[in-house]
Order: C-alpha cells, then sequence, then structure tokens
C-alpha cells in the first residue's frame, strides 16, 4: 500500500497543499464573481446616467418635435466609433442619433413603456457586441399632446471584458503567490515540527551503534512518553543482559568444580564402585546448579511494561496443586488473601517465586501451614508459614546472603529459596526468615506492586 | 500394574521401560500424544506417566482428553523446563503429580508406588495384610516375617490382587493389567499362577489368601492393615 509507505511530511504536505487548493480556487471563483458583477452593475449605472445626460440635454420644440443639441456633454456621443452610441426612436422612425452611431445601426427595435428600463445585447455586424438600455419616455408639447419617444444607449462591452480579463489575471498572480508561500511557510513548519522524530531516529542510530546508551530526555511533551518508555526498555535489557552474562559466568564457574572433582577422582581412583557413588554425586550437584542457573536467567525481574498479575489467584493455583500432590500427608493449610493484591511483574517469576515457598513448606512441614497474603502501602506482603523443623541459624544467612554462588548454597530448603530470593532481588523486594509461631519456618517476603519508573 | 508410558525422547523412554520392566511393572510404551492417547483409550492402564513436551498432542492436551474421556488412572508428568507455571497447568488439567528431569529412576518408582497406592486406597507404602505383606519399593514379599519368593509374574500377580484387597478381580482384568499389549496370552496360565501362588503363600493351606469366585474371578480375603 502506498498511503502506508508515505512518509509523515508527505501526507502532511499532500493534505494541506489539497485544502489549500480548494481553498484558494473557492476564493478566485467567489471573488471573480463579485468583481463581474459589479462591473457589470457599474456598466448599467453608467448607461442610466449616460441616459439622464441625454434626457436633460433633449428639447421638445414647440411644434412637438424632439431637438438635441449639437453640443454634448459626453463628448465620446460625437466621436464616430468611440464605442459610446445613443439613439433616439419614436416607433420605427430614428429622431435623433448621436455622431458616433453614424451608419452602424438600424433604428432600434426596443419600445419600452414610459419610465420603463429595458438592458438588451447588441451584435453589429462587424463584430462588436454591445450594451443597450432603451428608457421609454412621454413628453407632452403645448397642445398637451403626448409625444412617445425611446432613448437608447449603448456601450461596448470589450471594455468590459479587458476590465474582467485583467481582474482575472491579476487576481491569478496574487493567489498563486500566496499559495506558492503558504506551501513554503507549510514546508519549513513541517520540518520543524517533525524535528524531534528526526533526532530520536539519529538517537536510536546512536545507541545502535554504540555510541550512546539511552536517548537523551529533552524531547517534546508529546514524545517524551514514549523515548521514557523506550529508555526504561533499555535499561531493563541491559539488566537482563547483565544477569544474562552473570548467569553464565556463574553456570561456567560453579560447573568447574564438580567436573574437577570428577577428574580427579577418574585419575586417581580405579575402584568402578566408588567412581560411581562420586559421578552420580557430582552429576546430582550440576543438575542442580543448571536447574538454580536456568531459573535466574529466566527471571523477567523490574519493568514497567508488565501487565498487572493477582497474586491471589497464582497462590490458590499452586496451593490446589500442591494439594494434590501432597494428599497422602493429610496437609491442614490455611489461607487467607485479603484485597486481591495485583502486582506489575511477570507471571512466570511470581508463579517460581511462590511454587519454590509453597512447596517448601509443603514439603518439610509436618500437618500444617498457613498462607497470607496482604497489601500495604503499596507493597504485597507474603506470608508463608509451616509446622516442620525450621532451618537452622546459621544457614539462614547463607541463604540469603545476596550474589551467593549456587554451588555453595545449602541441600533442601536452599535451592528453592535461592531461587526466590534472586526473584525478590529482581524486583526490589526483601526476605526474610522468621521463627514462626507453629515451631517451623517462617518466611517472609515484601514486593513492591508498582514498579518505580528507572 | 499397568503403566502407559508417554516420552518422544528414544533414549529416555526405552531406559524408563526397561528400568520399570525390572521392577516388575508392565510398561507400554508410545512416542508421541497421538499414540499414547490411543493406547490409553484402548487399554486399562493403572497409572500414566506422561511428558509435557509432546509432538502431535502435547501433554497437556492428552491429559484433558483422558480426564475428558472419564478415564480415572492417575497421572504423573514428566518435564524438563520445571516451570511452575507449567506445573500447576498440568496439574489443573487433571495430572496429579509431576516429576523434574532428570530425576532417579527409584524416584519415579517411589511416585508410581504411591499414586497406585493412594488410588487403590492404601495409605502406607507397604501393603501389609497380616501375615502377608509386600513392599512394592523393594518387591519384597513376606508371609509371617519370612521372605517368600517370587517369580515376576507370580509377584506382579499378587501386587495387583493386593492392591485391590477384598474386591473381586476377573482373570481379564488380570491379564491385561499384567500383560503388555503385544504380550501372546493366555487367561489359563492366570490359574496355574493362582494355584503357584497359593501353594507358596499358605502351603498348609490354612489362611486362604485367594479365594475362586467362580465365573467371577479372584479375591485377595485377607483384610488390610490399617
Amino acid at each position: 500500500m502506498i498511503v502506508k509507505r508515505l512518509s509523515l511530511t508527505y501526507r502532511l504536505l499532500f493534505a494541506s497543499s489539497l485544502v489549500l487548493t480548494a481553498f484558494l480556487g473557492v476564493s478566485a471563483f467567489s471573488l471573480n464573481n463579485a468583481f463581474e458583477a459589479s462591473a457589470v452593475a457599474a456598466q448599467q449605472k453608467r448607461l442610466q446616467n449616460y441616459i439622464y445626460t441625454l434626457l436633460t440635454a433633449a428639447e421638445l420644440n414647440p411644434d412637438g418635435k424632439l431637438q438635441m443639441p449639437d453640443e454634448l456633454a459626453e463628448p465620446q456621443f460625437l466621436i464616430p466609433n468611440s464605442g459610446l452610441y445613443a439613439q433616439i426612436t419614436n416607433g420605427e422612425k430614428v429622431i435623433w442619433q448621436s455622431p458616433s452611431a453614424l451608419g452602424l445601426f438600424i433604428t432600434l427595435p426596443e419600445h419600452p413603456a414610459p419610465s420603463i428600463r429595458q438592458f438588451n445585447t447588441l451584435k453589429l455586424d462587424n463584430g462588436v457586441t454591445l450594451l443597450n438600455l432603451s428608457f421609454g419616455t412621454v413628453w407632452e408639447d403645448n397642445d398637451r399632446k403626448e409625444h412617445q419617444y425611446t432613448f437608447n444607449v449603448a456601450e461596448d462591452l470589450s471594455a468590459l471584458h479587458q476590465q474582467t480579463a485583467n481582474f482575472q489575471r491579476s487576481l491569478w498572480y496574487w493567489l498563486g503567490g500566496t499559495g506558492l508561500l503558504l506551501l513554503i511557510v507549510q514546508v519549513l513548519i513541517l520540518r520543524w515540527g517533525l524535528r524531534p522524530l528526526h533526532d530520536v531516529a539519529e538517537d536510536l542510530t546512536a545507541i545502535e551503534t554504540g555510541e550512546k546508551k539511552l536517548l537523551s530526555q529533552d524531547y517534546p511533551v508529546e514524545l517524551s512518553n514514549l523515548t521514557q518508555n523506550i529508555n526504561t526498555l533499555l535499561s531493563y535489557e541491559q539488566l537482563r543482559r547483565e544477569r544474562y552474562k552473570n548467569s553464565l559466568a556463574d553456570l561456567a564457574h560453579s560447573l568447574k568444580t564438580p567436573l574437577a572433582v570428577m577428574r580427579g577422582e577418574l585419575e586417581a581412583n580405579t575402584d568402578l564402585s566408588s567412581l560411581k557413588i562420586t559421578t552420580n554425586e557430582q552429576l546430582e550437584r550440576i543438575t542442580a546448579l543448571v536447574e538454580y542457573q536456568l531459573q535466574r536467567a529466566a527471571t523477567e525481574g523490574q519493568n514497567t511494561l508488565l501487565a498487572p498479575v493477582a497474586v491471589g489467584n497464582i497462590v490458590h493455583k499452586i496451593l490446589a496443586s500442591l494439594d494434590k500432590v501432597y494428599q497422602s500427608k493429610a496437609i491442614h493449610r490455611q489461607c487467607e488473601i485479603s484485597q486481591d493484591p495485583q502486582i506489575h511483574a511477570d507471571e512466570g517469576d511470581i508463579y517460581e517465586l511462590l511454587g519454590n515457598l509453597l512447596e517448601n513448606a509443603y514439603k518439610y512441614c509436618n500437618h500444617q501451614v498457613n498462607v497470607f497474603v496482604q497489601s500495604r502501602k503499596g507493597m504485597i506482603e507474603v506470608s508463608i508459614e509451616d509446622d516442620g523443623n525450621g532451618i537452622p541459624e546459621n544457614a539462614k544467612l547463607d541463604i540469603l546472603k545476596r550474589g551467593k554462588r549456587a554451588d555453595t548454597q545449602v541441600e533442601g530448603h536452599g535451592i528453592g529459596l535461592a531461587i526466590a530470593s534472586d526473584i525478590i532481588e529482581a524486583y526490589q523486594g526483601e526476605i526474610s526468615i522468621e521463627n514462626g509461631q507453629l515451631g517451623g519456618a517462617k518466611v517472609l517476603i515484601k514486593l513492591p506492586q508498582n514498579q518505580i519508573r528507572t | 500394574m499397568r503403566i502407559l508410558l508417554v516420552e518422544d525422547e528414544h533414549q529416555l523412554r526405552e531406559q524408563i521401560t526397561s528400568q520399570l520392566q525390572k521392577h516388575n511393572l508392565t510398561v507400554d510404551a508410545a512416542e508421541n500424544g497421538e499414540e499414547g492417547l490411543y493406547l490409553g483409550t484402548e487399554f486399562p492402564f493403572d497409572i500414566a506417566i506422561i511428558d509435557l513436551g509432546l509432538p502431535k498432542i502435547s501433554g497437556i492436551e492428552l491429559i484433558r482428553r483422558f480426564r475428558a474421556d472419564n478415564k480415572t488412572f492417575p497421572i504423573l508428568i514428566l518435564t524438563a523446563r520445571g516451570r511452575w507455571q507449567d506445573k500447576v497447568e498440568g496439574l489443573e488439567a487433571g495430572a496429579d503429580d509431576y516429576l523434574v528431569k532428570p530425576f532417579h529412576i527409584e524416584e519415579l518408582i517411589a511416585r508410581i508406588n504411591a499414586l497406585a497406592r493412594r488410588a487403590a486406597g492404601w495409605s502406607s507404602s507397604v501393603l501389609s495384610c497380616l501375615p502377608i505383606t509386600l513392599d512394592p519399593s523393594s518387591q519384597q514379599v513376606q508371609c509371617d516375617n519370612k521372605e517368600i519368593e517370587l517369580t515376576a509374574y507370580e509377584y506382579r500377580l499378587l501386587h495387583y490382587l493386593m492392591l485391590h484387597a477384598g474386591e473381586i478381580v476377573s482373570k481379564t482384568e488380570l491379564t491385561e493389567h499384567i500383560y503388555e499389549q503385544d504380550y501372546d496370552r493366555d487367561s489359563n496360565v492366570i490359574e496355574v499362577f493362582i494355584k503357584r501362588l497359593r501353594n507358596k503363600l499358605d502351603p498348609e493351606k490354612i489362611i486362604n489368601p485367594i479365594e475362586t469366585l467362580r465365573g467371577r474371578g479372584y479375591r485377595f480375603t485377607l483384610k488390610r492393615d490399617s
């Protein structure tokens, strides 16, 4: 589709030129009409005035004949072919005609009633077109006898046509000039207005080539929302890349130990059964490491663009699943969720976090698990408590120590808690292990519901 | 006890099958969801082990179809990813337990036994109908604390009867649950096995652990210890 590929500039230019053309066209048309109407009106008025001039000059002599003086106020009547002509008729008889009209026409046929004006155009044999005004008059002589005369005044229309053409020409010059000027201004305005978009594109290119890390901050309001979101995405991607890199490095490092142990065992030991035991142990360790680092790498972490997730819903689903799996343990569980708290986070992360913690509770409890979820001051608080043996004091710190490598994690509670702890770190939350009232472990986590813009 | 295994990875499928058979379990293996669906609909199984990432019909979909078809056998999910969202989805679809790859075969067998026990209404891991006890994890059968040597099929037969202690089990049902699909069966063999079991468990004919109900089948008569 061509419309899709058109640039913004072309779209705006195309639309505004269309509007401009239409506007100028309509203006020209109406201006021209108005001018023509007024020119015609002016000519008619002029003819009218000539009629009055002739009327004033005309005189009825005592024998009832209409007399015209030799000299007239309008000299054009006297010059032959001047373009202004007059004729006075009485019925079919020409009483008088202006010297300018000599030999030009025969008796004009219009005979309007007294005081009636009548316009019509005359086409002469030599191709000239005239506008003619006929005016009916009644004269009374001394014997009170009435004489009817028709006064005709005709003027060449070519003058009017010339005038209109002149007007049209200058009208087109002006309107065309204005249109061109407006278009140029339009282009300049567009360039100026769309400048920030070009800047963003340039900024993005700079980021692609590595010259810049983020988009600059000074964009117009309309764009700043977009650029801010892009920036958030960029920093988030940066974080994620770092996390991947770290995970990869951690994984490689932590795999070295079990590999070294196995190699050492292979070189030093010829006893097959002991080799088998060591290999098994180390494979176990490698499996745990891979599992842990995979989880870490998959953690989405803080991101403002994530849709809200209903924590209560996830807790219910996980509990229903665990109830099924741990059916034979006959666990009594209590779960309270207040106000259906939501959090802007990756759904998978929340599943992982709560799944690991809740499974630990089910695994290590004797018969009771208590879960409380609530939101307070923009934080989601989850407390998971069981009546098992709890977690030894010295292990607690190890488990929660940030950035601790997985190959030194303690078994059991450890891996699940380590994963949970990593996810909480990614969301800038808090985790603590307390001694609960049930006698076992009580894990408390707090997560911000809305992620802060970076 | 007959098990349906649906796993697309050839090596793992072979490994699990041979290991389960070593533990005296009857196994029918399918390499994709479609084949799994066919087997599961055609034959009576005690347990299904289903991998989540299957070609043709996904594991989750397979579980849904079994449950929609009113198949009540317990289902154990195998998953490589171990994401909680997957586990929850599988369990919601109708599975009963899950196991994350890689796993120890002992762990798998323990889960299978636990699911079978639960489904048959047993609460302890050792099936005990004194004086006879059967431990599925070690496959040991004892009578009055004395170990009794059984052949593979004798063990399978006794395991199934004891799982359903107190219930009448028909000869066809027994055949179906101790032999694989493509095994050449002869129902007379069941009678021979029963006879041999009786001789081994109760040589003096005092406790009479297995009774024959003419035309209906067999019943393990000893009471379950709670």
